[in-house]
């Protein structure tokens, strides 16, 4: 390929997206349609992955100790817990560590600290606590903190059962997710059908000039790349208004989301601005690439 | 130059050409005669690698056309001009610009296209309609506009199909003059027609075709049918 070539081109698939304006803009404006519930499915679906993950951090089963428990014994049942198929993690937390854990939880109201100054001495418990692999399995770890050969040692084994709510966040999210990614699928195909329509008309507009072309030894590439390029061009536009747009969403809907949640912006959504960026030119130019040579395939006998 | 060897082109069951053999030497004008129908077109198309040969070779240059790689054609394509009735011209361009296409299409450069597309249509004589649009043309002048650019990339062959079918006698006979001069250059020019008075004047070479057969072949022939 010769530069004077790819010059004229370029200069070809220029001309036919400014000659063809509103089938441009038409084939855009899908393209960014798609390109928008795409990206906000991703949101949806990375939130909710880290809303689940977060919720179920948030689960696990305690064993409180009776105030004269050596800490030689709690660390010998500790290692007999960890001994469990289901167990993930063991963590004792001292009568002490306790203590200061609930000053700093409380540090705010003088009152509940006052009154722990009515004790001479530490009456919080020394405590395990056990995170289980998955969720179906906190009640065996339950059972077992309950065993009989325990019960001289643990005073309170407590495990709040919200499974049942987390089951059903979990299938809320599932339906959330489901309904974008068939949103998604159905405006790809109608965006890869619009651009397919699109380009197969000025094929049709341009047809006396294809047929010239070829008539004078045009090669198939030479005639070809306009068509493509004009696609790129729509992909491009497309992914740069998608991405102006999301601005917006990025700045003020995304932090007020991490702060509700508690998290930095970042891991709401589980991707930078660059990427995102990156993403939605990748899959325009996948769309409108695809389309465009399907239509050049089906409408131009070079 | 051009050899036909037991060429046969077949429309369905129809044999648009059937077993033709024929020799077309550099420099030559050849007129090609028949009625519609009898396989002139056709004859013309398969040169141009347009319709694909059903059995036979067809030469040019030495070279089976028909063998040759679908992305070689285009270059096989930049030796000949070809010429429609129906001229085939760009209706929003220029007279300049439509023979300008062609040589972009080329690649050739964008001086080079300034400085030859006047020079090629001053030999077609059309110099003074450069910058006319082809529905301010009389079908006379957008037919040379079509020869000017299947000139423009400076074939070894004219490929004319019909060219004066739409022209009245005094059009139809400076084409004519038009194509003896490009053949006195020194282009090979083929002239597929079915004009009896055009054919008569030329005193060239005549190849009368009906249906499918080359019926007659003369070196300085007169128009048969």
């Amino acid at each position: 390929m010769e530069s004077l070539a790819i010059y004229r081109v370029f200069k070809n698939g220029l001309r036919n997206f400014w000659r063809n304006i509103l089938l441009s803009t038409a084939a855009t404006l899908i393209m960014v349609i798609t390109l928008m519930i795409l990206t906000v499915t991703a949101f949806v679906l990375n939130l909710s992955n880290t809303t689940i993950k977060k919720v179920q951090e948030r689960v696990d089963v305690s064993a409180f100790f009776n105030q004269q428990v050596s800490e030689k014994q709690i660390l010998s049942i500790k290692s007999d817990i960890e001994q469990l198929p289901e167990t993930q993690s063991v963590t004792y937390i001292s009568a002490d560590q306790a203590l200061a854990d609930f000053k700093a939880r409380n540090a705010n109201n003088s009152a509940i600290l006052d009154s722990l100054g009515e004790f001479d001495q530490n009456i919080l418990p020394a405590s395990l606590q056990v995170k289980a692999k998955s969720l179906d399995q906190y009640p065996q770890i339950e059972q077992a903190l309950n065993a009989d050969q325990y019960k001289p040692f643990i005073s309170k084994v407590n495990f709040e059962d919200n499974r049942a709510v987390i089951d059903r966040l979990s299938h809320l999210l599932h339906t959330f997710k489901e309904i974008g990614l068939g949103l998604a699928a159905l405006f790809c195909f109608i965006a890869i059908l619009v651009i397919f329509n699109t380009i197969r008309l000025t094929i049709y507009n341009r047809r006396e000039e294809v047929e010239i072309m070829r008539l004078v030894g045009a090669t198939n590439w030479y005639i070809r790349w306009p068509f493509i390029i004009e696609s790129i061009l729509y992909s491009v536009f497309a992914a740069v208004i998608t991405f102006v747009l999301l601005i917006p969403i990025w700045n003020y809907v995304i932090p007020s989301i991490g702060g509700f949640l508690g998290l930095p912006a970042s891991q709401v959504v589980g991707f930078d601005l660059a990427e995102m960026f990156l993403a939605q030119l990748l899959l325009a130019l996948v769309l409108g690439v695809l389309s465009s040579l399907f239509a050049i395939r089906k409408y131009l006998r070079v | 130059m051009i050899q036909f060897q037991n060429v046969t082109k077949k429309y369905g069951t129809h044999n648009a050409l059937d077993n033709v053999n024929l020799r077309i030497e550099p420099g030559e004008f050849v007129s090609v005669v028949g009625q519609s129908g009898a396989g002139k077109s056709t004859l013309l198309k398969l040169i141009f690698a347009e319709e694909p040969v059903d059995s036979g070779k067809l030469l040019i240059d030495g070279i089976d056309i028909h063998e040759l790689a679908d992305r070689d054609i285009p270059y096989l394509r930049r030796k000949m001009g070809v010429v429609f009735q129906d001229m085939k011209l760009l209706p929003r361009r220029t007279a300049f610009e439509n023979v300008a296409f062609a040589m972009e299409v080329a690649g050739y450069s964008r001086e080079k296209i300034q400085r030859d597309v006047p020079k090629i249509l001053e030999i077609v004589g059309i110099a003074e309609k450069m910058q006319n649009f082809p529905d301010e043309m009389s079908g006379g002048e957008k037919q040379r506009v079509a020869i000017a650019r299947a000139l423009a990339h400076k074939p070894i062959l004219l490929l004319a199909d019909e060219p004066t079918g739409n022209l009245d006698e005094i059009n139809s006979n400076e084409i004519l003059d038009l194509l003896h001069k490009i053949n006195q250059l020194g282009t090979t020019v083929m002239l597929a027609t079915h004009a009896r008075d055009l054919v008569n004047k030329v005193k060239k070479r005549v190849i009368t075709i009906e249906k499918g057969h080359i019926i007659n072949d003369q070196q300085h022939g007169l128009y048969q049918l």
